[in-house]
């Protein structure tokens, strides 16, 4: 089993849709999938229609008094399920911080679903948090969406410089750019030197895609409405790129 | 992941697109296809995935093509895979988690088609109030079998599930199955799942007379040979031949060992026919037999020589080929087919037309006891005088004594207490194994000699004889580690414990 968290200290830069979207290509090429939504807003259980609410919140749950797999829910897709969000989520950090070594708890939560799963994904809302920090040493790899800016670019190195200090062995960072416009120079000449600066930057890169937009309507993963196109194959080349990585 | 489905049959097979809009009007559902479907369930001859709990059916229609395995009591699926036509050996798989949940079970038998359904498939969701997936349905509609509906649960959603149950149970008159649709299918056919088995399994009356009860034996037997005689000739897989011979092996050993039972005449004229049915099929069963084995011969051999043995895979293949062919001519034969009817039309007569004065009255339970006595104390007899320096003769004899002791317990089996004569049968079954090893080692040796011989000046490199040699080699320490163990393997049989058992289970009884 490994455990997959898409992660960016910023909002808004593609974390949910790759989470979603390589879960979704993950199950469908076979393999036993759980998306854990983390993020109190929910996105992850919106685009799966699945209401971001679980029996006794947050609280219980870091508590270690729900048993996970009651919580877990069955998407509309073979191998794929889902662990909600609940509103509670926000409290996360407070509930993490009253137990005992919270950074490692939710590694200790996933534990149990080893056998279960394949592939477990974390979406992680957007902060540095004792949440982040757990979530940094449960998981295999860190995928992290870059848009190509000058800012990104130094959180991207922020970040590098955190988890070295965390000493995270287990932890592989694998940045890829996220929502990329080809017809703005800007972002071609950053992500030339930035390849250049980070090679473990993955190669497959993720368009600015009105198609990708749609999911908001569609309240489904990419692949699962459309069956072609660049966005599609951006996403199938990501997960491709990071099953090489495993 | 695959939750527990609920399966239910439709009484009176009403049209299902009625049905669906019926309960269209209750649930909020979604027909997301509907199509014309061809399902097939597969299984070995002898049903070893049935009895392991396994049903396996190929589903095809013109958007898909899949393997299911599934469990037979709950109907859950097990494994699912992507595949375009069934193998006939699923050794012939790639790598998958199909393949190694199916070879142990099927090893060297052939996957064959049992029954083939016409079906119309109509798969729908209910969905909620945000439009997700709750549960999943899908109606199988047949011309000659009650419609089915297998209702798939979705973890997380089991209210969903249970309310649709509860309203397609009291309102729409479904009924609840868990019988599998194989077992209605193979009805149809007036069949039964697990009609074969390559065990004996006859049940006899003791008081029963000697001369009924062998005639129920030899029928049983004939039975085996007729239903393996096609998949001998065909070659669908080694088992067939494997059985075919079995049963012939075990009717020469009845009518030489109970031939009390039977009019001289009739016993000395079959066995030559059933001793010309066991040289036939000896060299063909051989082959398949090096073949089968041919993974395990290489692998004793060092890594770097392991290829050099393939050019004799080919010529054993070459062998078999022609082997088989010659067999499948046989017995395609009048010589073959003749006397074989004349016996089965002599194990039908009636006992004061097949059954002449010389024919000893004994009950079955006597003549078992009386021969099984016999038999025994001949074993014992052979082994006991064994020793290490013994010729490998007196080894070779002692296997044919226990072979035809093993062939008597499994004919007489259920005249006696079960517990006992399963241990007797396990303890001899240890001898048989490593007196069969014995044997099989030296016959092999022999075998590869004279393949050697045979493939010389064929153009065989001289490291395919060098390879070749040393198999003889690894035979041969096989042969002595099993010569090795005869000793303390025969004082268990013979053990004070086991022969008082055999002593009070076949003394005669007054
Ligand atoms: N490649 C893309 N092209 C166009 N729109 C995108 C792309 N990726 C994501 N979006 C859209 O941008 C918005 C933010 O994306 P998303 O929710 O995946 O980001 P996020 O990093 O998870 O955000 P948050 O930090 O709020 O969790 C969404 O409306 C989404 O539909
Ligand atoms: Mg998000």
């Amino acid at each position: 089993m490994k455990i997959i968290a898409t992660y960016n200290i910023k909002g808004g830069v593609g974390k949910t849709a790759t989470t979603v979207n390589l879960a979704f290509l993950a199950a469908a090429s076979g393999y036993r999938t759980l998306v854990w939504d983390l993020d109190p807003q929910g996105a992850s259980s919106y685009y799966f229609r699945i209401k971001p609410k679980i029996k006794g919140g947050s609280k219980e749950l870091i508590a270690g008094k729900q048993d996970l797999d009651h919580l877990i829910k069955g998407t509309d897709f073979d191998n794929l399920h889902l662990l909600p969000a609940d509103f509670s989520f926000r409290n996360l950090d407070l509930q993490l911080d009253a137990g005992k070594k919270p950074t490692q708890r939710l590694e200790k939560l996933l534990k149990p679903l080893a056998n279960e799963y394949d592939f477990i994904f974390l979406d992680c809302p957007p902060s540095i948090s004792l949440l982040s920090e757990a979530v940094f040493s449960a998981a295999h790899i860190l995928l992290s969406p870059v848009i190509p800016t000058t800012l990104s670019l130094r959180t991207l190195e922020q970040l590098k410089v955190f988890i070295k200090d965390s000493q995270l062995k287990k932890l592989k960072l694998l940045p890829f750019f996220s929502m990329v416009d080809k017809r703005k120079k800007m972002h071609l000449n950053l992500m030339a030197t930035m390849q250049e600066q980070y090679p473990e930057i993955l190669s497959p890169v993720i368009p600015y895609s009105s198609e990708i937009e749609k999911m908001g309507i569609q309240r489904m993963p990419l692949p699962a409405y459309c069956s072609k196109g660049q966005a599609l194959e951006a996403y199938q080349q990501l997960w491709q790129a990071l099953l090489l990585q495993l | 992941m695959s939750e527990i489905p609920v399966r239910f049959e439709f009484p009176g097979n009403p049209p299902i697109k009625k049905f669906i809009s019926n309960l269209a009007e209750a649930f909020p559902l979604q027909l997301t296809s509907q199509h014309y479907a061809v399902k097939t369930f597969y299984d070995s001859f002898d049903w070893r995935l049935y009895n392991a709990n396994l049903l396996c059916e190929f589903n095809q229609s013109k958007v898909y093509s899949y393997l299911n395995l599934i469990h037979r009591e709950t109907g859950q699926v097990v494994t699912r895979a992507n595949l375009e036509k069934v193998p006939a050996f699923i050794a012939e798989l790639g790598d998958s988690r199909l393949r190694q949940q199916l070879l142990p079970l099927l090893e060297m038998r052939a996957l064959l088609p049992i029954v083939s359904l016409n079906l119309q498939l109509y798969q729908v969701n209910l969905l909620n109030k945000d439009e997700k997936t709750v549960a999943r349905l899908t109606i199988e509609e047949y011309e000659d079998l009650k419609h089915r509906l297998t209702l798939k649960p979705i973890k997380g959603y089991d209210k969903a599930t249970e309310k649709l149950t509860e309203f397609l149970l009291s309102t729409m008159a479904l009924e609840k199955t868990n019988k599998p649709l194989l077992i209605a299918a193979l009805k149809n056919q007036g069949r039964k799942p697990a009609d074969y088995s390559s065990k004996l399994n006859l049940k006899l009356e003791p008081n029963l007379p000697a001369h009924q009860a062998v005639k129920i034996i030899y029928a049983t037997l004939l039975q085996a040979i007729k239903l393996n005689e096609q998949g001998t000739i065909n070659a669908i897989d080694t088992e067939f031949l494997h059985d075919f011979r079995v049963a012939i092996r075990r009717t020469r050993a009845g009518l030489s060992q109970l031939k009390a039972a039977l009019p001289a005449e009739i016993s000395s004229r079959y066995s030559q026919h059933f001793a010309w049915l066991g040289q036939i099929t000896g060299t063909p069963r051989d082959l398949d037999v090096y073949l089968l084995n041919f993974s395990a011969y290489q692998a004793g051999l060092p890594a770097e020589m392991q290829v050099d043995l393939l050019p004799l895979q080919d010529f054993l293949q070459r062998k078999q080929a022609a082997a088989q062919q010659e067999l499948a001519k046989y017995l395609n034969s009048r010589k073959y087919l003749a006397p074989l009817i004349a016996w089965e039309q002599y194990l039908k007569l009636p006992a004061e037309k097949s059954i002449s004065a010389e024919v000893a009255e004994l009950s079955v339970k006597q003549l078992a006891d009386l021969r099984i006595r016999k038999v025994y104390q001949r074993a014992i007899k052979q082994g006991s005088v064994i020793t290490e320096h013994s010729p490998a003769t007196a080894l070779h004899e002692l296997r044919k004594t226990c072979k035809k002791l093993r062939y008597l317990l499994e004919f007489f089996q259920s005249l006696y207490p079960p517990p006992e004569i399963k241990t007797l049968i396990k303890n001899l079954k240890e001898l048989q194994e490593l007196l069969g090893n014995f044997q099989d080692c030296a016959v092999q040796k022999l075998a590869l000699q004279h393949f050697c011989e045979e493939i010389q000046g064929s153009g065989c490199s001289q490291q395919t004889f060098l390879a070749i040699e040393k198999l003889v080699q690894v035979l041969d320490s096989k042969s002595c580690k099993a010569r090795a163990d005869f000793s303390g393997c025969f004082t268990v049989f013979a053990a004070p414990e086991n022969r008082s058992v055999f002593k009070a289970l076949f003394s005669p009884t007054v």
